[in-house]
């Protein structure tokens, strides 16, 4: 591992989102992330000017667009600065995230905007997938960005009843913090009576995975503001310090010997390598928040035990005691998570920003009503990718 | 997979594209009021004095939110810049060859691209007027403007001063006939026997009836007033020498040449020669033009 200690401390100081809806017809893609680069702004109550490097990012193809960081540049304020793009496919909020943390922390800019959008509607998803497949062996066998692999390993290891039941109970969590979250894309009012029927009924996609399950298809933009440690205290008396990222990815059709998870899952590695550089010998104790990159319940639920390094069916029990709602022990996207709203490019930034509103304490109604000072952010593409990022609310470590 | 090497495939693909583009509403009041009204508005930020067209809802400079400030245009522009399309690709608007041209409309601080008709490929050239065409049938786009075509005088002109160059020549030619000479008689009142009585006219030294001399004369005000310099000009003063005589079936070329500008007046001089069937010179002399100026 490449990885070095940091050059200098980078905090948070601005977070905006827009509300997260299947159409936004009322503004073109420009204007839809300007509405979340104003709200940045106006939280860090700082201009445009005070922005050193905007950094951009959607999913490849999806609004079947080229280059669109360039003329998005009316919205996101980039004209005359330094700017990137980024895609690094469902990750790419995360790989934002650390964009802003590494670029702000090298000592080449003070402040770096970091904007993830996308508007799901205007393009054709499945289209921009397909181009990733290898054209000569995959692109004529896949099925799209659907899969039920995570509910066949749950099914296998803890039986159809206890899993299915498992997978709707995390499901229904979610959606009563989603009704919570004024952005919801999606917050239909489920309850704990409507489980069995969803379990028989709703449609089914792939195998167990039904529509209920999935996450949606979003419009809609995140941004987060990171300053140097000495710009961000300057700027709010509330920073939010990003402690530490890290990047793991594994091609899996490159290991096509093994079965599925050949090994440790890329959630597993990079839980297990981050938490021991960082000292951290009990995550479920340590972190007060975990906003997850969970494409589906199911992944969800299945992947509660990978970052926090569980065994046995302790994931299980965390989701059916309720320990992951909102006021239980270790609350789970309070949110809504990516079934709630889904705008991709955006998706994995907003669980960073999430994370931040409630270290600070002003995430809204779904705020956390016990402190938070630690908080932990997934993100999540394929093939298998994840981006793990840490909050603090003190500077400490 | 296709075999165009022996040992090596080469996979044929295709992907579709589709997609759809939500306008907003900044966007969508722009092109209603080019479907509706036929205008085309821009969006003005007063902080820093520029009106954007296509419309923005933010200022590019100054970040600030503009989406309420609409102002009217002109329908008309100036091209600042051009390019020819001239290979073909399925999709493109019309088949080439075209002008893709970026016009800045009369009020306007940034430049529309559009497409510019109604002008000859070779004529084409940045800094020429525009005026917006606007199509028959609405798609509620950005094609609601049709094309840009060259804002034309009322009336056709010939070449101005600045256009003449010297060389240029032009001509007239015409076979004069026997009813020519007697209405030219009837319209001067010249009704002199040489030119209308055979028998008197076999007395004189040509020994037939010849036209007047200011017959095949007056073919050189086609040539000044329609061709060289053309529609509009006025002519103060031509001056002409017969040489030879202008017989009945004779066929006469007028023609007409710049020889030199008169830059204080910003006048021209034309050489003149008349020359008939047998390559004989049947009058030379000048005139003197004064081009058309651009009216109105």
């Amino acid at each position: 591992m490449g990885y070095k200690k940091k050059n200098r401390h980078v905090g948070i100081v601005g977070v905006g989102e827009t509300k997260f809806s299947s159409h936004r017809e009322d503004v073109n893609q420009a204007e839809m992330i300007h509405e979340a680069v104003r709200q940045a702004l106006d939280d860090a109550n700082l201009t445009m000017d005070d922005v050193d490097c905007v950094v951009h990012g959607n999913m490849e193809l999806f609004e079947m667009i080229h280059q669109p960081d360039l003329w998005h540049t009316l919205g996101s304020g980039a004209y005359g600065k330094d700017a990137f793009r980024l895609t690094t496919g469902g990750t790419t909020g995360g790989t934002l995230a650390c964009a802003g943390d590494n670029l702000a922390a090298s000592g080449m800019y003070d402040v770096v905007m970091a904007i993830g959008f996308e508007k799901l509607q205007e393009g054709h998803t499945t289209g921009g997938i397909t181009n990733m497949a290898d054209p000569l062996w995959a692109r004529k066998l896949q099925s799209g960005a659907l899969t039920d692999s995570a509910a066949v390993k749950l099914i296998e290891e803890f039986g159809a009843e206890r899993a299915r039941r498992a997978a709707m109970t995390y499901r229904i969590i979610m959606d009563k913090h989603a009704c919570l979250n004024p952005n919801s894309h999606r917050a239909f009012g489920l309850d704990w009576d409507q489980m069995d029927d969803l379990m028989e009924n709703s449609p089914p996609l792939i195998g167990d995975l039904r529509l209920i399950h999935m996450c949606s298809q979003s419009d809609g933009a995140c941004v987060v503001i990171y300053a140097s440690e000495e710009k961000a205290k300057q700027i709010t008396d509330t920073p939010v310090w990003v402690r530490d990222h890290i990047t793991v990815h594994r091609e899996e059709t490159l290991d096509l010997c093994n079965n599925y998870y050949p090994t440790d899952t890329t959630h597993r590695f990079a839980a297990e390598k981050l938490y021991e550089r960082n000292g951290i010998t009990n995550p479920l104790e340590y972190f007060d928040v975990f906003e997850m990159y969970d494409p589906s319940a199911w992944w969800g639920t299945d992947w509660l035990k990978e970052f926090f390094l569980l065994e046995d069916d302790d994931h299980l029990k965390l989701v059916e005691n309720k320990e992951i709602m909102i006021d239980g022990k270790m609350p789970i996207n309070p949110s809504g998570g990516v079934i709630a709203a889904n705008p991709i490019g955006a998706t994995a930034l907003v669980r960073v920003a999430e994370a931040a509103k409630q270290i600070r304490g002003n995430a809204g109604p779904h705020q956390i009503q016990k402190p938070v000072n630690h908080a932990l952010a997934s993100a999540f593409g394929g093939t298998m990718w994840t981006v793990l990022t840490m909050l603090e609310k003190e500077l400490n470590w | 997979m296709s075999t165009q090497s022996p040992d090596s495939f080469v996979i044929d693909g295709k992907l579709a594209l589709p997609y759809q583009y939500f306008a907003g509403r900044t966007g969508s009041r722009f092109l209603t009021s080019i479907r509706d009204e036929k205008k085309i508005k821009g969006l003005k930020c007063e902080k820093c004095n520029k009106v954007f067209v296509p419309p923005r809802q933010t200022c590019e400079r100054c970040f600030e939110d503009i989406s309420e400030n609409w102002v009217e245009l002109e329908n008309a522009g100036t091209v600042t810049g051009f390019t020819i399309i001239r290979y073909e690709e399925p999709h493109q608007p019309f088949k080439p060859p075209y002008i893709l041209a970026q016009i800045k409309l009369d009020g306007a601080d940034t430049s529309l691209t559009h497409i510019v008709k109604g002008v000859a490929l070779s004529q084409m050239k940045t800094g020429i007027r525009v005026q917006a065409k606007f199509a028959k049938n609405s798609t509620s786009t950005i094609m609601d403007i049709d094309h840009f075509r060259p804002i034309k005088p009322k009336f056709e002109l010939g070449y101005s001063y600045d256009e003449l160059e010297i060389g240029m020549s032009a001509s007239f030619t015409k076979t004069i006939t026997e009813s020519d000479v007697y209405q030219f008689a009837g319209i001067s009142g010249d009704f002199n026997p040489m030119h209308l009585n055979e028998e008197f006219a076999k007395m004189t030294p040509f020994g037939t009836r010849i036209a007047h001399g200011a017959l095949p004369q007056s073919l050189i005000a086609p040539v000044l007033g329609m061709k060289l310099p053309g529609l509009g000009t006025v002519i103060p003063e031509i001056t002409v020498r017969f040489r030879k005589p202008t017989y009945f079936g004779d066929t006469v070329t007028a023609t007409a040449e710049v020889v030199e500008f008169i830059e204080a007046r910003r006048w021209v001089k034309l050489e003149l020669t008349w020359t008939n069937q047998r390559d004989e010179l049947v009058a030379e002399g000048h005139a003197i033009a004064i081009p058309p100026t651009p009216m109105g």
